[in-house]
């Protein structure tokens, strides 16, 4: 097989058809052969050659295979948005823009537009007398300040010839089409050349936007596992939550990550990134959706947004939070006071629920939770979203943010992570 | 010119024998039944909300028989307008406000407007409205005289779905909220940024410019001095020339640029764009603050604001 068998653009793009074929025909992750486990570690740490994949269907399968573990192993020990998340899209953006520099440099620019063309809907440049878009005419002077400005960016001031094609303006994509990019902030609008709705870009550009496509999409794809999970109720298996947990704790310390992750993980509730649902019974309900919106919703909701659990499987509040004052002063009280809103008060008819809230949080059926009580009940999760609709139908006042989630935490993480990066 | 509040009385005669449904804009008018209408009834603030208007007719009913203080209508479209809900698109709106423009050079009270101010509204708005079409290529891009100030409603499909983000992105753009790599190039963003910075700092006084962090008096009373030679080298993209102007080292130019791009970031109230549930004036109904028509504005070059005078001013000003 040559490197440019159809197999390999699987190698370019984890989501193609190709790579989906592999899966499907692969045996369960638990069956697979270590390298693949080492592989899905180690992809986070990989620099330069290390990411590229020889031309042959085994290797091009082990990256397959290890992207997939790689992702929901991390889905399995965090969430939307956690620095889990954001160090697996990172490395997956790198890795796949060292492969396209790679593809082009060996002459294949048309194996990469394959594969570019199925996320990006792109135009050549008309490039002759005059260099031109969409019949507006880009200065001259322009054309080659884009250029050196992209020389300039990876730190070239000469190429050779061959390098130098990567950093012309050749193409145009619309603006517009770069949305997703814009929304993780993958891409500002101010950095972009932009004429006539056409955002005019070199093929080193064209690489860059094509991996920050597939970064998105892999952050969409443990946002999709993640939410499988909590509908599940399912623990994850060994081997993701030991990969997962691996991952995790290549994750740079807290002194590092500064200046490159702008996002806590834990951290001080934030209602303004409640979900709808969140807020209505926070406000209260009525009876008959009292024990429903206060128990199964609220306390698991906080509970999981106030923690964030991340780096291990949750199952105890424990092995998150070294202070029991986040269970009682923080979560509790939102809870308490919010079935005290209920009508009638969920606590005037039905006093016991007080420990039943401390239950959900898997403390046992306890007022005074301490924490080595964690761990004696289940940690319950939020219902997904599905759940809430069937079972508690009013509940569910969906805003245009509740159509990208399937649980009301994944809104949180993603609200906030969002709402973060936006500054 | 006095704008005053007007009356119920003024509101009835302004709905029964002024107001037009020809005077909606057909980008309202063809979608009208999906829109989300919120009426301030008393002065009180917009809290009638969740209406639905199957046709034109019925809200001309309501607006004769309500005489509303003031008419919303959602940027954004909906399956079920009442309940706010199974949401479409929404356009892509700025919300220029006379009053909240930053660099003013009229000498209204706070929270007033004048001729003067609006019309600087509306110089701002039709530079958003050049950069939509020329920089973005958005078509169906439109002016709406609000009463304080003005709307840019796009309704081009290719934004309608964007989300807050991006919205917020296109915000920075218009603004020229963010310095460039390279301010030199004579299209794109360079530009936009350019010919921001350079309105900005064309309107601004010593006084303000002594804001800056690191700006000492000589240097400000200086670059007000030879301010069209700073001007110039501003719009030539000869920004580090700025440099020769004694007492403007690099950390003082820094801090001069960022000044500057914080200022055009208030030009336009980013939380109207970002906010794809926005309810705005409806074009035809009154602004009841300052008995002025709201108004769709089909030239931005020709907009006169005599035109927005509801005809009750005008008859009260020609008797007296």
């Amino acid at each position: 097989m040559n490197l440019f068998a159809p197999e390999y653009l699987a190698a370019l793009d984890p989501f193609a058809e190709e790579a989906k074929r592999i899966v499907e025909s692969s045996p369960p992750f638990e069956s697979i052969p270590s390298e693949i486990v080492e592989r899905a570690v180690n992809r986070v740490k990989w620099k330069n050659r290390e990411m590229l994949v020889e031309a042959n269907l085994e290797a091009i399968k082990a990256d397959v295979l290890s992207f997939y573990l790689m992702c929901q192993a991390v889905a399995s020990v965090s969430f939307p948005g956690s620095q889990e998340v954001r160090l697996i899209s990172n490395a997956t953006r790198a890795t796949l823009r060292y492969r396209m520099y790679d593809v082009f440099k060996r002459g294949q620019a048309e194996l990469c537009m394959k594969a570019v063309k199925r996320s990006i809907k792109l135009v050549d440049l008309e490039v002759g007398e005059v260099v031109k878009i969409g019949g507006t005419v880009i200065p001259r002077e322009d054309f080659y300040k884009l250029r050196d400005q992209k020389l300039a960016e990876d730190g070239y001031d000469m190429v050779d010839d061959r390098i130098l094609q990567q950093y012309l303006p050749k193409y145009a994509v619309r603006w517009t089409d770069l949305a997703p990019l814009l929304r993780h902030r993958k891409k500002e609008l101010t950095e972009l050349y932009l004429v006539n709705g056409w955002a005019v870009i070199t093929p080193r550009d064209l690489w860059d936007l094509y991996a920050n496509f597939v970064s998105v999409r892999a952050e969409e794809y443990v946002q999709s596992v993640y939410e499988r999970i909590l509908e599940s109720g399912a623990q994850p298996s060994g081997l993701l939550a030991g990969v997962g947990e691996r991952i995790s704790s290549l994750v740079p310390k807290e002194s590092e990550v500064r200046g490159r992750f702008t996002r806590g993980t834990a951290g001080k509730l934030r209602p303004e990134f409640f979900p709808p649902c969140v807020n209505l019974v926070m406000n209260g309900v009525g009876a008959g959706l009292r024990n429903y919106a206060i128990m199964v919703l609220l306390a698991p909701f906080l509970s999981y947004a106030r923690v964030a659990p991340s780096g291990r499987v949750a199952n105890r509040m424990v092995d998150f939070v070294d202070n029991i004052s986040v269970v009682r002063d923080e979560i509790a009280p939102l809870v308490f006071d919010a079935a005290e809103r209920c009508n009638p008060p969920l606590f005037k008819d039905q006093p016991q629920e007080k420990a039943g809230i401390f239950y959900h949080m898997g403390f046992g059926m306890t007022t005074e939770p301490t924490l080595s009580d964690s761990g004696r009940s289940k940690w319950y999760r939020a219902p997904n979203c599905s759940k809430i609709q069937s079972s508690a139908p009013s509940l569910c006042k969906p805003d245009e943010f509740c159509k990208n989630v399937k649980n009301p935490l994944t809104y949180y993480f993603r609200k906030k992570y969002e709402g973060s990066r936006s500054g | 010119m006095i704008m005053h509040e007007a009356t119920p009385e003024e509101r009835r005669r302004f709905y029964v024998e002024e107001w037009s449904k020809r005077e909606i804009p057909d980008f309202v008018l063809h979608t009208l039944s999906l829109r989300e209408f919120g009426f301030d009834l008393d002065g009180r603030g917009p809290n009638n909300r969740y209406n639905q208007f199957m046709t034109v007719d019925q809200l001309g009913d309501f607006l004769r028989n309500r005489s509303p203080y003031s008419v919303y209508a959602s940027v954004a479209l909906y399956e079920r307008p009442t309940a706010r809900e199974g949401w479409l698109k929404a356009e892509l709106a700025l919300d220029i406000d006379a009053k909240d423009l930053p660099i003013k050079d009229c000498v209204c009270p706070q929270g007033k407007v004048c001729e003067k101010c609006i019309d600087a509204a509306r110089l701002v708005a039709k530079q958003f409205g050049q950069v939509l079409s020329e920089d973005l290529g958005l078509r169906n891009v439109n002016f709406v005289y609000s009463g304080r100030g003005f709307h840019v409603r796009v309704n081009d499909e290719s934004v309608m779905t964007l989300e807050g983000n991006e919205r917020g992105q296109v915000v920075d753009y218009l603004t020229g909220k963010a310095i460039p790599t390279d301010v030199t190039m004579a299209l794109g963003y360079s530009k936009i940024f350019r010919e921001r910075v350079a309105r900005t700092f064309g309107a601004m006084s010593e006084e303000k410019l002594m804001e800056v962090g690191g700006m000492r008096k000589p240097l400000a009373q200086k670059l007000i001095l030879e301010k069209m030679r700073a001007l110039e080298m501003i719009r030539k993209g000869k920004i580090d020339e700025i440099s020769d102007f004694d007492g403007m080292g690099a950390k003082t130019l820094r801090n001069f640029l960022e000044f500057l791009t914080r200022i055009n970031s208030e030009f336009a109230d980013g939380k109207v764009t970002i906010d794809t549930k926005r309810i705005l004036r409806l074009p035809s109904s009154l602004h009841s603050g300052v008995s002025m028509k709201c108004m769709h504005v089909r030239d931005i070059d020709k907009f006169r604001l005599e035109d927005a005078i509801p005809k009750f001013v005008r008859e009260a000003r020609d008797t007296c």
